[in-house]
């Protein structure tokens, strides 16, 4: 601990306050002992000037990645949301990249915000899309790799899914709503509850897309992701849907060479 | 000692900005070198590692940060040095610079470059983790002036000579931002000249010029427009002063398009050969007067928010 630690203690308490610091004559006093001021500024308005930064600089990144969930819940709702978030969980990592990383679980916490579960959906995919943006790269799967698993090891095979790839089951139609915004079409409609199996994924031409998934395919590609092996990942979607386990089983080839051609499967770990 | 302690100059660049790859990699533009933001390429891959390394195919690059953090009461976190070092050694960065400053608190990251108070203890803390910060690189550390809005009551010296303190003690370069020098010398009145006389040049290894926003009672170091006259005046004094050192311009907000920023490079490059030919021996020394203390300006622009580094890359959804 040195001199100057305490005193950055007490500046970034006073960056983070919610309202202006140079209001209050208690806070001007303590402005006064940190900062020198001059004859255009006070030392509180020289404080208040980083302050005021810091709630630009987080909002309006906050802003740029929940576009769309700002957009549903309108300036209003969506300063108190995020004026809120950024009070119970200041930004901590490096990068502002990450800053939005807790706002889905603490949208979900916030039950008072109108269309709740329309708000929830839109933050877990926006969210889901920053994800997605920059994982780690990876090369499609090698057909000569799949042809050279042995049948007898496909029952143990586990399949590799790429890293840039994230599964939702949202109750929303989220994934066409954020794309309306994002497009800026006119009179953008909220849509009332309809599930949708949501893959949001990276294709190899380094773009971003979702796709809307049958439910005992997502059901297959979800199991796959938890890294179970592909035998018992299809006796999950069947076990979830007994009563479609013939069509299961007969689309069960053309779904893995559909995940397989997108790029959704990059390998095989034996 | 060497000039620049050994390093190279690159000439004249320009910061690399998201609005600008597709002009850039369709282009190829005659460009010195570009100057990227360190955290915007810390990340597994995607678009941004790719836009880097296409980038690298045709240009020599140079890292700056805005992360490092040096004077925050705890050091940098391992797990940044190591992703920094990592990009180092793709990047083959001939040096890596960041700022003088705290970015904040264990428990909260301010995302701002805020001004330390210029004191003895600082100079030694910043000076010894900054040694070891370059180690851990295994690249010279430049460490840059920041502007500033505020002063601290308990600075014992002024900025200059507690920027060349640290410079000294730890063994490291300079990243002179010119624009920064002046936008201080305005908000706290002080002569710009007294700054750019009183640091050490050898240890000068690059040069950011920028444009600012004048609010009258202050200005704003946005990187949102032109280079200013007065900045670019500084700037010709410092290069008298240092001989030829890597010259980067930086623009984050309101972005042109390209071929503006090359020729604010341009402008540069113009008045950096002036410089450069008035030094040489033989040639007459210039007498420069002191600039004194900027007076405050009745041309203001509007007050609004400031980012460093530039927009971050986003998706590019395929509707």
């Amino acid at each position: 601990m040195t001199a100057v630690t305490p005193l950055q203690a007490e500046l970034a308490e006073l960056l983070t306050r919610r309202r202006a610091v140079d209001t209050d004559p208690t806070v001007r006093e303590q402005c006064t002992r940190l900062a020198g001021g001059n004859d255009r500024l006070s030392p509180a308005e020289q404080i208040e000037i980083y302050r005021e930064q810091f709630w630009l600089r987080h909002t309006s990144c906050l802003l740029e990645d929940f576009e769309a969930l700002a957009s549903i819940l309108g300036q209003s709702d969506w300063e108190r949301l995020i004026e809120d978030y950024l009070s119970a969980h200041p930004p901590t990592a490096y990068n502002l990249r990450d800053l939005g990383e807790r706002l889905p679980a603490f949208v979900e916490r916030a039950s008072w915000l109108p269309r709740h579960a329309l708000c929830t959906d839109m933050a877990r995919v926006e969210w889901a899309y920053i994800e997605v943006f920059d994982a780690a790269d990876a090369a499609p799967l090698d057909p000569q790799r799949l042809a050279s698993v042995p049948e007898a090891a496909w029952e143990h095979a586990r399949l590799v899914l790429n890293p840039a790839l994230r599964l939702l089951r949202v109750r929303h139609p989220v994934a066409a709503l954020r794309r309306s915004f994002r497009l800026k079409q006119p009179d953008v409609v909220l849509p009332e509850a309809h599930a949708e199996n949501l893959v949001i994924y990276r294709g190899q031409e380094r773009d971003l897309h979702h796709r809307v998934l049958g439910d005992d395919a997502f059901s297959l590609l979800d199991a796959l992701s938890q890294g179970l092996p592909l035998v018992r990942a299809a006796e999950i979607a069947v076990a979830r849907a007994p009563d479609r386990a013939e069509s299961i089983e007969r689309d069960l080839t053309g779904w893995f060479a559909d995940f397989a051609a997108q790029a959704w499967i990059v390998g095989v770990e034996i | 000692m060497t000039p620049r302690l050994g390093l190279p100059d690159l000439g004249v660049g320009v910061g690399l900005r998201v609005p600008h790859y597709r002009h850039i990699l369709d282009t190829r533009p005659a460009v010195d070198f570009f100057e990227v933001i360190s955290e915007n390429f810390m990340l597994p891959g995607g678009k941004p590692r790719y836009h880097l390394s296409a980038v690298r195919e045709t240009y020599r690059v140079v890292q700056h940060g805005v992360s490092l953090g040096i004077g925050n009461p705890t050091a940098p976190a391992d797990d940044y040095l190591r992703s920094l070092r990592e990009l180092v050694r793709e990047t083959k960065t001939p040096w890596v610079s960041d700022h003088l400053c705290w970015t904040g608190v264990p428990g909260v990251n301010l995302h701002d470059l805020l001004p330390l108070p210029y004191t003895d203890e600082v100079v030694e803390k910043v000076s010894e983790r900054a040694k070891r910060v370059q180690d851990t690189l295994g690249v010279r550390l430049l460490l840059e002036n920041t502007s500033s809005y505020m002063t601290h009551t308990s600075s014992t010296m002024p900025e200059w000579e507690f920027v060349s303190a640290i410079a000294e003690a730890a063994d490291i370069g300079l990243l002179f931002d010119v624009n920064n020098v002046y936008v201080s010398a305005y908000n706290h009145g002080f002569d710009p000249s007294e700054y750019v006389r009183n640091v050490p040049h050898e240890r000068i290894v690059q040069i950011h010029l920028a444009g600012h926003d004048n609010l009258g009672k202050y200005i704003i170091d946005t990187h949102g427009g032109h280079v200013v006259d007065p900045v670019w005046e500084l700037y010709r004094e410092t290069i008298e002063l240092t001989g030829a050192v890597s010259t980067l311009i930086e623009w984050d907000d309101r972005i042109p398009d390209f071929p503006v920023l090359a020729a604010e490079a341009e402008r540069a490059r113009r008045i950096r050969d002036e410089a450069l030919t008035a030094r040489a021996p033989g040639s007459p020394r210039p007498s420069r007067p002191r600039m004194g203390v900027p007076v405050p300006s009745a041309r203001v622009t509007e007050r609004r928010g400031w980012a460093q580094g530039g927009p971050r890359e986003h998706d590019g959804d395929a509707p």
